[in-house]
C-alpha cells in the first residue's frame, strides 16, 4: 500500500461503548476523512490586494472564525489573512494558483499535516465539552474554531445542523492520541466507528 | 437491635427498598436514601471513631458536610477509600464500612493511652519533642509516628474507574438548591437566562426539607418538587443534584464536581463514577446557605452530642431519632424548633436556653406542648466518655462567667444550638474580602471583585420570605442584565413562625477545680486550653494561632470551629473578632478524589504522543522507543538479545562501513515564503542568507539575544523567495514561536510567512559510504553524482511514483542524503528504501547510534547547545558574521565572552581506552586535591568511537585549545568516581570532513 | 484559568495561549550604535510590579498572533487586551 492515512492502524470499523438500549440518533458516527487536498493561503500584512474579489471553487474567503463551503470545498479562516482550504478536488490549487500572485500571498501545500476525525450525530456537542474548553453550545454549521482538546491543538470545523456534523482536525503526528482520547469521550454514548 | 431508633411515617427514604451493609464487621440494614450515618444511628450506633490526637470515643455531630468525626474506611466492589465523610455517603448496597484511626477496635482502643497522657500533647507538642537525639528521628521517632499517624489507609491498587471533565457555560450558575437557590434560578430561567443550578445533596430543597414552613401554601418540600420539575423541563436550564461547586477561580470560572457514579451499586460500563465541570459563568449567585455553629462545654465530643438542626433533619430527612432522651442546649430560638420535632413523635425533650427567661412565637409554641424550658442554663459537662449517659448542668450567673449551681440529669443525647455559621468560603474564594456582621456574630460576603452575589442564608438572611424576596429579585435583575428580557414573575407568600435574638454565648465557663476537656475542633483536637497555650507562648495572630494548634485545618475546615476558636483569641485578646480576623478560605469546599483531577489523563492518554508515519515499521521490527518530547523516537532496533550499547555500537559501525537508515521526521521543518524571506533569515541566522543560491542548502545557528546559542539547523533555498528551514525536535515549536515573535512585533514591516510543515513531510537519513549507490538505485532517472548534487546540495526526485525532496545534508559527518516524502507516503517510501538497500547492507539505526556517529565527528548538539553556551565555545566562530546585525550579536561584545581562556570545546579519550566518561562529569586538575577543587569544564557528551574502537567524549573547559595534549581527571563526586583523561580535538573522526563530500 | 480576550478570536481559556514575557520592551533597532548599559537593560532588566502589568501573550493553539494583555499581577484582573500595533490606554 503506498498512501498509508494518520489512522489506518488505530480506527477499527465497527460499534463501541454502550450502545445499548440507545435512540438511533444519540448513537455516534466516527469516520476519518482523508486524501483531501489542504493549503494555508496567507495574505501578507501590508499587502493591499482586496480578497473579497477571489473565488475558490466558486467560495469567497470567510471571515473571522468563519467558514465557506460547497460540496467539494471548505474555506476556514484560522487567523488574520491566513486561510486554510480544503477540498476533493486535488488539481484545485494548480487552476487557481495563478489568482493569487507572490508578491500578496504566500501559498503552501500541507495536505498530509492533518488528521481529520468526522464526528456525526446528536451528542456531537457533549464529546467537544468533555475535552474542550470552547463555548461549544454557541457554535454551529459555518463556524470554525483553532482550540484544544485534551491538550492536543485542534481546529474544530462545524459542518451541519442536522444532522449535527463536525471535523476534528489536529496534527497528523497526534492522530493516534487524538482518536483515542474523542473515541474515548464517545463510549458513555456509543458510536459507531465507519 | 435492628433499626430501634426508626420513627415510622416520617422522612424522605424509599421504605419499599431495604439496603444491607456491614460496619466493622457486623451486618445492619438501611434503606434507599439512608446516608451511612443515618442507617447507623437508626441501629442505635453511635460509636464510630477515635480522635486524632488523643484517641478519644467519637460519634456523629452533624448530618452533611460540616461532620468532624465520622470518618470511615469504605470498602465497595473491591474499591476501599478511606476518610469517608459517612453523613454525607449514601448507603449501597454491600458496603463495608470501618472504623479509623483505632487498634485493635473502635469500642477497645489501645490509642487511647493518649488520652491519659493528654497533659503531656498539648498544642506544639509535636514543634517541641522529638528533637533529642538527633539521630533518633529516622530510626526511632519517625517510623513510630508514621505508624500512628494518620486516618485511613489509602488504597495500593490502581484506581479503575473512569473519571470524566466537562467545560459548560451559562448566563447564571446557582450554588444551593435551598429557597434562596430554588426562587433565583427560576426567576432567571423565566426570563429567559441560560442557567445551572447544582446541589450538593441527593434531595433539592436545602432548609426547606426540615423547616417547618409553606410557601404558596405548599409544604417546603411540594414547592420545591414543584419548581424543580418545571426547572428540568426548561431547554435553557441544567440541574444536578449530587453536585458540588467546590472552588471559584478567576474569571468567573468555578468547578464543580458531580457524583455521578457513587450511589450508583451497578453502574453502567462508560458512565464515569465522577466528573469534573469547569463552568464560565456570566454571573453566579451564591446560595450555598449556612452552618449551625456549637456551644463548647466540657467534654463536647462525647458521642451523642449532636448539633440541634443535625437532630432534627435526621428526624426529618431520615426517619430516625438521635437519642429517646434528648437535652436540647442553645442560645437561641433553633433549637426550639429540634425540641418540638422530637414531641412530635412522642418524645419529651429538655431545653437548656442561656437567654433569660422571655418570649417568642417559637418559644410559646414549645410552652403551649409542654416542653420542659430552663431558662440562663448551660451545659457544664457531658457524662459518658463512650455515649452520653447524663449532664452537668447548671444555671449561669448574671455576667455569665460561672455557675451558680449545678445538678447531674439523665439524657442520652445532647442538641446543640449556637446560632448559625453563613457559608462563606466560595464567596471568599472569589476575591469577595468578607466582613463581621455583628448582628449575627458571623462574617459575611462584603464588596465582590468578580461577578458574584450572595443570597439568603449564606449572607446573613435567615428568614424564609426576605430569602424568597432577594432571591426572585436578583434572579431577575440578573437575567435582565444578561439577556435584556423584562419576563418577572412576582415572588410567592409563605408562612414562617417568628424567632427570637440569639444571645451571644459560646463557651460555657469550666467550674472551679474541674478541668473537663473542652473541644474547638474535633476533628484536629484543639481543645480550649490549647488556643489558650498558644496565645501565651505569644503565637497571636490568628494565622500563627492556627498553624501552632492546627485549629480549622482537617478535612472539615473548621467548618464548625473557626468561628469559636477566632471568638476565644478575641476574648483572651481582649479584641473583637474582626480586629483578630480570619484564615484564607482555600478550595476544595470538601475533600474531592485524585481521580477526579486527573479525568482521562490516564494510560494512554496521560500524555499526547506523536508517531512518525514509520511507527509501526519501527514497532514491528523490534524499535525500543525513547520519548523527545511528545514524540516516540527508536532509540535502537534491537536484535536477539541486544542491549542498548551492543546494538548501538553494531548499527554505528554499519553506517561507517555500509549504509544504515534512520527516521528523522520529528526535527523541525519551517517552511518560509516572502520578498524578504533571505532578508529575515540574515537577522535571525548568524550567517550570511543573501548569496545562498536556490537548491543549495547552509547550516545556520540561531542566538538568543543574550548571545547563548538557542539552536541550529539546515536552511535550504527552494526557490527564488522560498526555503525550508529545518530546526532540532526539541526546539521545533520554540523557533517558530521565536520566528513569528520578531515578525509580529519587531520587524512587521518585513513580507514573510513562516508555516510549520514538520508534519507534512517524513524523513529518512541515508547514510554511510554506500548511501549514493542506493540513492542511485532508488532514482534511475537522477543524476545524483558527486558534482550534479554536492555536499550540501538540493534537488527533487521521483520515488516510484512518489515525489520526493533530497537534501544532501549530513548530521553523522558520513556521506548521506535526506529525502523527504508527503507523510502518507512515509511508510511506503521506508519499505522500499529497505527493500532496494538490502544489497548494500542496509540497517535502521536509533538515535543512540545517531549519538555514537556524531560525537566522534565533533558535531554540537543539545548537549553542547544547552543554554550555557556561545558559538565561540562550540567551534561555530566561523559562523559568526561581522558583516551584518543579527539577533543576539551585540551581546557577544561581552568582556566575559571574549576572554583568552574562555571555556571552548574539546575531545576526550580515556587514557586507559576502556573506561567510559559519564555525561555530565567535571574536569578537574588532580582528583585528589583538596575541596574546593577548582572545575575546569564539564564533559557534554559521550559515545564509543566505533571507527577507534574505545571510548570518545567531548567536553566544555576553560582554555579549552591550550588544553589540547594535557590529562585531566573526569570525575563524578557523588557516585565516588574519577578516571584519567586525555584532551584531545573535538574532531576525532575524518579532521577534514572529507567523507561528506566524497 | 484565566479567561483572555484575543483581540482576533475573542475570549478562549488560557489554555489556548503561552505567556510571552513583558509587553514594556522595545527591541533596539539593528545596526544601532547602542551602549553596554542600555544593552543589558534590553537583555536582563524587567520591572516587576505589583499591579497593572502590561504583557505578551501568544495564541499558541488559537490564531498565531501575539498580542498585549494589561493584567493586575495580584488579581489576575485584565484591564485590556489590543492588538500589537494598538496602544493599551
Amino acid at each position: 500500500m503506498t498512501n498509508t492515512s494518520p489512522l489506518n492502524f488505530v480506527h477499527k470499523v465497527g460499534k463501541f461503548g454502550d450502545t445499548n438500549k440507545k435512540i438511533q440518533n444519540n448513537i455516534l458516527k466516527v469516520s476519518e476523512i482523508n486524501g483531501l487536498l489542504i493549503f494555508q493561503i496567507l495574505q501578507y500584512k501590508n499587502s493591499s490586494f482586496d480578497v473579497s474579489k477571489i473565488r475558490l471553487d466558486g467560495l469567497s474567503f470567510p471571515s473571522s472564525l468563519k467558514s465557506t463551503s460547497n460540496s467539494n470545498t471548505r474555506i476556514l479562516w484560522i487567523g488574520p489573512n491566513n486561510w486554510l482550504v480544503f477540498s476533493s478536488v486535488l488539481d484545485l490549487l494548480e487552476k487557481e494558483k495563478n489568482q493569487f500572485n507572490e508578491a500578496d500571498f504566500a501559498i503552501t501545500d500541507i495536505s498530509h499535516s492533518r488528521t481529520i476525525i468526522e464526528l456525526e450525530g446528536n451528542l456531537v456537542n457533549e464529546v467537544l465539552k468533555k475535552g474542550c474548553p470552547l463555548d461549544i453550545s454557541s457554535l454551529k454549521d459555518g463556524d470554525c474554531a483553532n482550540s484544544v482538546y485534551k491538550g492536543i491543538n485542534i481546529t474544530i470545523d462545524f459542518i451541519s445542523e442536522s444532522p449535527k456534523k463536525v471535523r476534528i482536525l489536529g496534527l497528523r503526528s497526534y492522530g493516534e492520541s487524538l482518536h483515542h482520547s474523542v473515541t474515548d469521550a464517545c463510549l458513555e454514548f456509543g458510536y459507531d466507528a465507519i | 437491635m435492628s433499626q430501634s431508633y426508626r420513627i415510622n411515617n416520617e422522612g424522605l427514604l424509599n421504605r419499599n427498598k431495604e439496603i444491607s451493609f456491614k460496619f466493622n464487621g457486623t451486618k445492619y440494614t438501611g434503606y434507599e436514601g439512608d446516608t451511612l450515618a443515618s442507617a447507623l444511628l437508626a441501629n442505635g450506633i453511635h460509636l464510630v471513631g477515635r480522635s486524632f490526637k488523643y484517641h478519644r470515643p467519637r460519634g456523629f455531630f452533624g448530618a452533611g458536610v460540616e461532620e468532624p468525626n465520622a470518618k470511615l474506611q469504605i470498602l465497595l466492589n473491591g474499591h476501599s477509600e478511606p476518610n469517608v465523610n459517612a453523613t454525607e455517603f449514601e448507603l449501597v448496597e454491600g458496603i463495608e464500612a470501618t472504623s479509623q484511626n483505632c487498634w485493635p477496635s473502635v469500642k477497645f482502643d489501645l490509642g487511647a493511652i493518649n488520652n491519659y497522657l493528654s497533659k503531656f500533647f498539648p498544642a506544639g507538642f509535636y514543634y517541641k519533642t522529638f528533637k533529642w537525639p538527633k539521630s533518633f528521628w529516622y530510626k526511632v521517632y519517625e517510623p513510630f509516628i508514621r505508624k500512628i499517624a494518620g486516618f485511613g489507609i489509602a488504597s495500593l491498587e490502581k484506581d479503575k474507574e473512569r473519571y470524566e471533565h466537562k467545560y459548560e457555560y451559562c448566563d447564571l450558575l446557582v450554588t444551593g438548591s435551598g429557597p434562596a437557590g430554588l426562587s433565583s434560578a427560576y426567576a432567571a430561567a423565566k426570563n429567559g437566562a441560560k442557567v445551572i443550578l447544582v446541589e450538593d445533596k441527593p434531595r433539592f430543597g436545602g432548609s426547606l426539607l426540615t423547616d417547618d414552613v409553606t410557601i404558596d401554601n405548599l409544604s417546603g418540600k411540594a414547592w420545591t418538587d414543584k419548581i424543580i420539575t418545571q426547572l428540568k423541563e426548561m431547554p435553557n436550564v441544567i440541574v444536578r443534584n449530587r453536585s458540588q461547586v467546590f472552588g471559584y477561580y478567576d474569571h468567573n470560572m468555578t468547578v464543580m464536581i458531580e457524583r455521578t457514579g457513587d450511589h450508583l451499586k451497578d453502574k453502567p460500563k462508560y458512565v464515569p463514577r465522577q466528573r469534573l465541570w469547569y463552568i464560565r459563568a456570566k454571573e453566579v449567585i451564591l446560595s450555598t446557605g449556612s452552618i449551625e455553629r456549637p456551644i463548647v462545654f466540657g467534654n463536647n465530643d462525647t458521642p451523642g452530642v449532636f448539633l440541634s438542626a443535625a437532630a432534627k433533619e435526621y428526624i426529618k430527612v431520615y426517619g430516625v431519632l438521635v437519642g429517646k432522651k434528648p437535652l436540647i442546649f442553645t442560645n437561641n430560638d433553633s433549637g426550639y424548633e429540634t425540641a418540638l420535632e422530637f414531641k412530635k413523635h412522642g418524645i419529651d425533650p429538655i431545653i437548656l436556653d442561656t437567654r433569660e427567661e422571655h418570649t417568642s412565637e417559637l418559644i410559646d409554641s414549645a410552652k403551649n406542648q409542654n416542653i420542659k424550658i430552663k431558662f440562663s442554663y448551660a451545659v457544664i459537662a457531658a457524662n459518658g466518655y463512650k455515649k452520653v449517659n447524663s449532664a452537668q448542668i447548671g444555671r449561669l450567673n448574671k455576667d455569665k462567667t460561672s455557675f451558680v449551681n449545678s445538678e447531674t440529669i439523665e439524657c442520652d443525647c445532647i442538641c446543640v444550638s449556637g446560632f448559625w455559621t453563613p457559608t462563606v468560603h466560595l464567596a471568599s474564594q472569589s476575591g469577595n474580602k468578607l466582613k463581621f456582621d455583628d448582628k449575627i456574630d458571623a462574617f459575611v460576603p462584603d464588596k465582590s471583585k468578580q461577578n458574584e452575589t450572595s443570597i439568603g442564608a449564606s449572607k446573613g438572611t435567615f428568614t424564609l420570605q426576605d430569602t424568597l424576596d432577594e432571591g426572585f429579585k436578583k434572579g431577575f435583575d440578573l437575567s435582565k442584565k444578561i439577556t435584556s428580557n423584562n419576563n418577572s414573575i412576582s415572588t410567592p407568600s409563605s408562612n414562617e413562625i417568628k424567632k427570637s435574638l440569639h444571645d451571644k454565648f459560646w463557651c460555657s465557663p469550666l467550674p472551679k477545680n474541674k478541668n473537663f476537656k473542652r473541644f474547638v475542633d474535633f476533628q484536629n483536637d484543639v481543645s480550649v486550653s490549647d488556643i489558650e497555650v498558644a496565645l501565651r507562648e505569644g503565637y497571636r495572630s490568628i494565622e500563627h494561632v492556627k498553624r501552632y494548634t492546627t485549629l480549622g485545618m482537617a478535612t472539615d475546615q473548621g467548618r464548625t470551629s473557626n468561628l469559636n476558636g477566632l471568638q476565644l483569641v478575641a476574648n483572651v485578646e481582649k479584641k473583637i473578632v474582626p480586629q483578630v480576623g480570619h484564615t484564607t478560605f482555600r478550595p476544595p469546599f470538601t475533600p474531592i478524589t485524585i481521580g477526579t483531577i486527573v479525568g482521562r489523563e490516564v494510560d494512554m492518554e496521560y500524555m499526547p504522543t506523536r508517531k512518525t508515519p514509520m511507527h509501526s515499521w519501527h514497532e514491528k521490527n523490534n524499535a525500543v522507543f525513547v520519548d523527545a518530547g511528545a514524540w516516540k523516537r527508536p532509540r535502537y532496533y534491537k536484535q536477539g538479545n541486544e542491549n542498548l550499547f551492543e546494538a548501538s555500537k553494531r548499527e554505528a559501525k554499519n553506517v561507517r562501513e555500509h549504509v544504515g537508515i534512520c527516521d528523522v521526521t520529528t526535527l523541525g521543518k519551517i517552511d518560509i515564503k516572502g520578498p524578504d524571506a533571505a532578508e529575515f533569515l540574515n537577522r535571525v541566522y548568524t550567517n550570511g542568507w543573501s548569496k545562498l543560491s536556490i537548491g543549495k542548502a547552509r547550516y545556520g545557528v540561531m542566538l538568543r539575544e543574550d548571545g547563548i546559542v538557542m539552536d541550529d539547523g539546515t536552511t535550504t533555498r527552494i526557490s527564488e523567495n522560498h526555503y525550508h528551514m529545518t530546526t532540532t525536535t526539541a526546539q521545533a515549536a520554540n523557533v517558530l514561536s521565536h520566528l513569528e515573535y520578531y515578525l509580529q512585533i519587531v520587524w512587521p514591516e518585513l513580507k514573510v510567512n513562516v508555516l510549520s510543515t514538520t508534519e507534512q513531510w517524513a524523513g529518512a537519513a541515508l547514510a554511510g559510504p554506500k548511501s549514493r549507490d542506493l540513492l542511485a538505485k532508488l532514482f534511475p532517472n537522477l543524476d545524483v553524482s558527486n558534482e550534479a548534487l554536492p555536499f550540501m546540495g538540493y534537488t527533487e526526485g521521483n520515488l516510484f511514483g512518489i515525489k520526493a525532496k533530497i537534501f544532501r545534508i549530513s548530521f553523522s559527518g558520513e556521506l548521506a542524503y535526506e529525502i523527504n516524502v508527503e507523510s502518507n507516503y512515509g511508510l511506503f517510501m521506508w519499505e522500499k528504501i529497505m527493500e532496494i538497500g538490502k544489497e548494500f547492507n542496509i540497517q535502521p539505526y536509533g538515535t543512540e547510534a545517531l549519538s555514537f556517529l556524531r560525537i566522534e565527528m565533533g558535531h554540537v548538539a543539545g548537549p553542547e547547545l544547552d543554554g550555557r553556551t556561545i558559538p565561540y565555545d562550540v567551534s561555530l566562530e566561523g559562523l559568526v558574521s561581522n558583516k551584518k546585525d543579527f539577533v543576539g550579536k551585540r551581546s557577544l561584545q561581552k568582556e566575559a565572552f571574549n576572554k583568552l581562556d574562555r571555556q571552548k570545546l574539546v575531545g576526550l579519550v580515556p587514557t586507559d581506552k576502556k573506561t567510559n566518561i559519564p555525561e555530565g562529569s567535571h574536569l578537574v586538575m588532580d582528583k585528589n586535591a583538596k575541596l574546593p577543587n577548582p572545575k575546569l569544564g564539564h564533559v557534554s557528551s559521550s559515545c564509543w568511537s566505533v571507527e577507534n574502537n574505545n571510548p570518545f567524549s567531548l567536553a566544555i573547559v576553560k582554555d579549552g585549545k591550550n588544553m589540547i595534549g594535557k590529562k585531566l581527571f573526569a570525575v563524578s563526586p557523588l557516585k565516588d568516581f574519577a578516571v584519567e583523561v586525555e584532551v584531545i580535538s573535538s574532531h576525532y573522526v575524518d579532521q577534514e570532513g572529507k567523507r561528506v563530500r566524497s | 484559568m484565566l479567561y483572555i480576550k484575543c483581540p482576533f478570536c475573542g475570549y478562549r481559556s488560557q489554555k489556548e495561549f503561552a505567556y510571552g514575557g513583558d509587553g514594556t520592551i522595545k527591541r533596539p533597532e539593528l545596526n544601532q550604535e547602542i551602549s553596554d548599559e542600555k544593552w543589558n537593560e534590553f537583555v536582563y532588566l524587567r520591572k516587576s510590579p505589583n499591579g497593572k502589568h502590561i504583557e505578551l501573550w501568544h495564541h499558541v493553539a488559537g490564531c498565531r498572533q501575539w498580542f498585549k494583555v494589561q493584567r493586575d499581577t495580584v488579581t489576575h484582573e485584565i484591564f485590556q487586551t489590543t492588538k500589537m500595533n494598538e496602544e493599551i490606554k
